[in-house]
This record gives structure tokens, sequence and C-alpha cells, in this order.
């Protein structure tokens, strides 16, 4: 038992931990990240751990300081998306009717369509960030307000549920104190899912130049400009990926962690 | 079954067309101010408009480009004054052949990932934890991996995946690397989806019965289980190709890939309204059609239909 709760400490800290250097990483950057130190592409050495990308800038401190942006609009989609979708769910789970049918079937055709044709539709008139959170809401609230609504509609019969109404507590005082406690581990998850998404679509937004402006860093964006020196500086490619894949997979981990916890028996 | 299929496909693709029209239409600035670019009067910019038809009331325009559309003439690009038919017939091929190489990858991979990973055993655990990861991170990383190890370590391809100019079919060693970048992650959501589907029947009795008469491996897959997979693998391949389709845009800008991709993010960067309305009505045909087959299949192929 301690082992497993030992492992759950180290594995948040790890998570923090990405969250924080993805975020904040630029504040531990060794060089500037914009400006330009030596040849281009030339190998880890004389205070470039990780060599330099195409234009002589330091690899190391561009991967510290490449994932905010990503970070910040992935994040502010899924909140946004999961958030949408949980209201919905909640109301949709408390009232069945036409509505909930209509949704699932929404729900249904939005998991066929490619949310980056969304994204690129929605890019012709936002900006990349504001197009990515849009395609998230889209693609996403949908589903995650499915999924919450199909958990409202198996805790509403519940004894705790029955035992609010003969207190005469209203609807929506239930829903916040009874009902939304009780899905909060599978809200949770859905925020981890949506974030995955969010995340992908941001990738593919920078890799478009749709992202920050050049010469700011962003781990997408220097994954295009390095993609021709994959053999004088593999790092300079390789580095900004590790970054994002760390990323995403912590999340979807951290969000599959509780939606198995979501899955256990109240 | 079938009509109601076909009914269905329409009215999705006349939903998409509305919200495509609604989405790039919505711009504070109009194609004639795009056009002129901020040097036109406000009295050129008027007769421009009357002359163009962009003064028409929102539905009437919708409609007339709807109807284009149906005749085959999707307008003019603002950029470079083609009609936009000829500018996306031009990019059509390297876009489909690299689609389509991605397709044959990625159907077997999808199959031979998602058997093991739904049987469940500890090689199968592996594979799914695997495919999953896959599946999540961005495009790009699969990308980048496959370009370190090909392109940089092995020097088996080049990292930029140049068509050649007199417009011959791309040869091999330029497909590689996007197709791969295309057809792993698709293969891992594909894999994903059928995943819960294979663990599904294989738990079934008459199954677990077979297994216990010791029938070998591949004739219960072939005999018990994979009937029953068919139609909701079809449904899972659809939506598959549907999302390999959009990121082949990703993966023609990371590998400078000169096709319909890379065109339409070039469009959207440069606020060509009417390539992105094309192409963006092309990729939702595509995907739409991929769904009706699979519907269409599914209605033929299904097992009960073939007991009886």
């Amino acid at each position: 038992m301690s082992i497993v709760t030992g492992g759950r400490l180290g594995f948040v800290t790890f998570a923090g931990t990405v969250l924080g250097l993805a975020l904040f990483g630029s504040l531990l950057a060794p060089h500037d990240p914009t400006a330009p130190l030596g040849a281009p592409w030339s190998p880890s050495g004389g205070g470039n751990l990780l060599g330099t990308d195409a234009l002589g800038r330091d690899v190391l401190s561009r991967v510290l300081a490449g994932g905010r942006h990503l970070t910040l609009t992935a994040g502010a989609a899924a909140l946004v998306a999961a958030a949408i979708g949980i209201a919905g769910g909640l109301l949709a789970g408390w009232h069945d009717g036409p509505l909930s049918r209509l949704l699932h079937t929404a729900a249904d055709l939005l998991l066929a369509a490619p949310l980056l044709l969304i994204a690129l539709v929605f890019a012709v008139t936002l900006p990349g960030a504001v197009a990515v959170i849009a395609a998230t809401v889209c693609g996403g609230a949908p589903l995650t307000l499915r999924i919450v609504g199909d958990a409202v509609r198996q805790v509403r019969h519940a004894g705790f549920v029955d035992a609010a109404l003969g207190r005469g507590e209203s609807g929506p005082r239930i829903l916040g104190r009874e009902i939304l406690p009780a899905v909060a581990a599978l809200a949770g998850s859905e925020i981890g899912a949506r974030f995955v998404v969010a995340l992908q679509l941001a990738a593919a937004l920078s890799l478009f130049g749709l992202g920050p402006a050049p010469p700011a860093p962003d781990w997408s964006a220097m994954i295009r400009e390095n993609v021709s020196g994959a053999a004088l500086s593999p790092a300079a490619l390789i580095a900004p990926a590790i970054a994002l894949a760390v990323l995403s997979l912590t999340v979807a981990v951290v969000g599959n962690a509780a939606a198995r916890h979501a899955r256990r028996p109240l | 079954m079938i009509l109601r299929a076909l009914v269905r496909a329409v009215l999705l693709l006349v939903g998409v067309s509305v919200m495509v029209f609604a989405a790039t239409e919505a711009l504070p600035g109009d194609a004639a101010e795009a056009r002129t670019a901020g040097r036109a009067t406000a009295a050129q910019l008027a007769e421009m408009r009357a002359a163009t038809g962009l003064d028409a009331a929102v539905w009437r325009r919708y409609l007339e480009w709807a109807a284009g559309l149906l005749r085959g003439d999707a307008g003019v690009s603002l950029i470079s004054g083609r009609p936009v038919a000829d500018v996306i017939g031009q990019r059509l091929p390297a876009t489909a052949a690299l689609a389509g190489a991605a397709l044959l990858v990625t159907v077997p991979l999808m199959l031979a990932w998602a058997w093991p990973a739904g049987a469940g055993s500890p090689a199968g655990r592996l594979v799914a934890a695997v495919v999953t990861a896959t599946a999540a991170v961005p495009q790009v990383v699969v990308a980048a991996a496959l370009t370190a190890v090909f392109a940089g370590m092995l020097a088996w391809f080049p990292p930029i995946s140049l068509l050649p100019a007199d417009g011959r079919p791309p040869g091999l060693s330029v497909l590689a690397l996007p197709t791969l970048s295309l057809a792993l992650p698709a293969a891992a959501y594909g894999a994903m989806l059928l995943r819960g589907l294979v663990a599904d029947i294989v738990a079934r009795p008459y199954v677990r019965d077979a297994r216990r008469r010791g029938l070998p491996g591949w004739r219960i897959a072939a005999v018990y289980v994979g009937p029953f997979l068919v139609a909701p693998a079809l449904r899972v391949l659809a939506v598959v190709a549907g999302g390999l389709i959009a990121a082949t845009a990703v993966v023609e800008v990371m590998f400078g890939y000169a096709g319909l991709g890379e065109l339409l993010v070039g469009a959207v960067a440069n606020r060509d309204v009417p390539v992105v309305q094309a192409g963006a009505m092309l990729a939702a045909v595509a995907v739409v059609l991929g769904m009706l087959a699979a519907d269409l299949v599914t209605v033929r192929t299904d097992p009960r239909r073939a007991m009886t």
C-alpha cells in the first residue's frame, strides 16, 4: 500500500515538474533563446549542451522556453471544452429526453469529424490559439457531455441523491453538491483527454506557422525548422519532439489514472 | 437502410458546407478588401463588391457558392487569380498518392496491433501501451522521430520530400517518411478504437469454447472472431481515414511535400477563402464518402444476415 502511495506521490511530483518546465522553463534557459550563438546545427559542446539549431541558436534554451504557448493554448482549450461539456452533461443527465438523444447522435458524428480540418477552417478568421480552442470545443465538448451525462444518469437514482431530494434540496444544489463530486474523477479524466487532443491541434497549427511568430521558440515550429538538419544535428530535431511527447504522455497518464478512479464503483 | 445512409450523407454534407461557409465568411473584411489590400477607396470597393456579387445577402452568396461547387466551379483564388479547381486539381495527385500509400500501410498495421492488444496477453499489454502512446503524442513527434532515425542516423531517405519537378510520380524514397508518419499514428488510433471490440468478441462463450477444443489460433481468428469484426472495423477505418486525410496537411508541411494539405495551409495563412472553402469541402466529401461506404458494406456483410 505504501509503495503504491509512494509511486503516486512520485508521479504527481513528476507531472508537476513537467507542467512547470513547460510553462516557466524559460527562466532556466542558459542563453537567450532567440540569439544566434554559433554555426548552424553544430553538435553539443562549447556551452551549448544540445548544440545549435538552424540559425545557430542554443537548442537547450529554445526547448526550455518553447512549451509555453502550446501548453497554455491546449490548457485553455481543454478547460473551456470540458467545462461546457461537463455543465451540459450535468443538465442532460438530470433531464432525460429528446435533447440527450440528439446529443448522443451529434457526439457520434463528431467522433468522425477530423478536428484538424475544423481548426484550419476556423484559423482563416481567428488567431491560431483561438482556432484551437474553438475546434476543441466543437469536437470535444459533445463527447464530454455524453460521457458525463451517462455518468449522471447512473448516479441520479443513488441513495445520497434520493436523500438530498428527501431533504427538499433544489435540483441545481443537488447537481453541484452531490452529483458533481460523484463524477469529479470522470470530469478530471475528460479534461486530460481534451488536453491531449488540443495539444495535437496546437502543435499542428504551430507547425503550419499559425503559432507564435518567429523567432519566438516553439517546440512544434522547432521540429520543422530543424528537419533538414536531421543528419547534422539530430538533437535539434529530437529534443523538442521529446519535450512535446513527455508533456502529452504525462497528461494522458494523469487522465487515464483519473478515468480508472472514476470507473471504481461508488 | 441504404436510402437512409444516403440521405444522412447528403444532409451531413449540406451541414458541413453551411459551417465551412459561415466560418470562413465571418471575416472582419471581405474578399474585395483582401484583394485590394487596403489600396482601394470606399467607392472602388463598393463597385468591386457589386461586380463580384459580394454585396448580396449572405444566404444568396451561400447558395451561389454551393451551386458553383456542384457544377465543379469553385471560384477564383484570391492570391493567384487562377480557377480554384485548377489549383486543387494540380495538387490532388500528390496527396492522393500519399494518402493511398498511407492507407495501404495503415490497414494491416491497425489489425496487427488491435489483435494482441485486445487479446490481453503480457505482450499484448505492451503493444497496447505503445499503441496508446503513439496515438496520444502530436503527429509531429512521430514524424520527427522517424526523420531522426531514417534520415539522420541511417540516412536511408531524404529528410525533405521534394516532388520531381517534371511531374513524374514520386518515388519510394520520397514517399517513405511521409507515408510512415501518416500511417503509424493512424494505425495506432484505429487499433485503440478496435482493441475493446476485439476484447469483447474474444471473451464470448463460443470463442472460449473453440479455444478449449484446441482449434489453432488462425482458425479462431478467421472463423469465430473475424466475421464479427468486419463491420465495426470498417467504421473505425472510415474514422481513421478521415483523420488521415486531415493529417496529410501536417505531414506535407513537415516534409515540404507539395500536395493539397500544404496548399490548404498556405491558403489559410493568406486568407485565400475560396481555396480554403473548396479544399475543406473536398476533404469533407472524402470523409463522408468513407463513412457512407462503411455503412453500405456493413449492411451487406452483416454476419447475422449471412447466417439466416
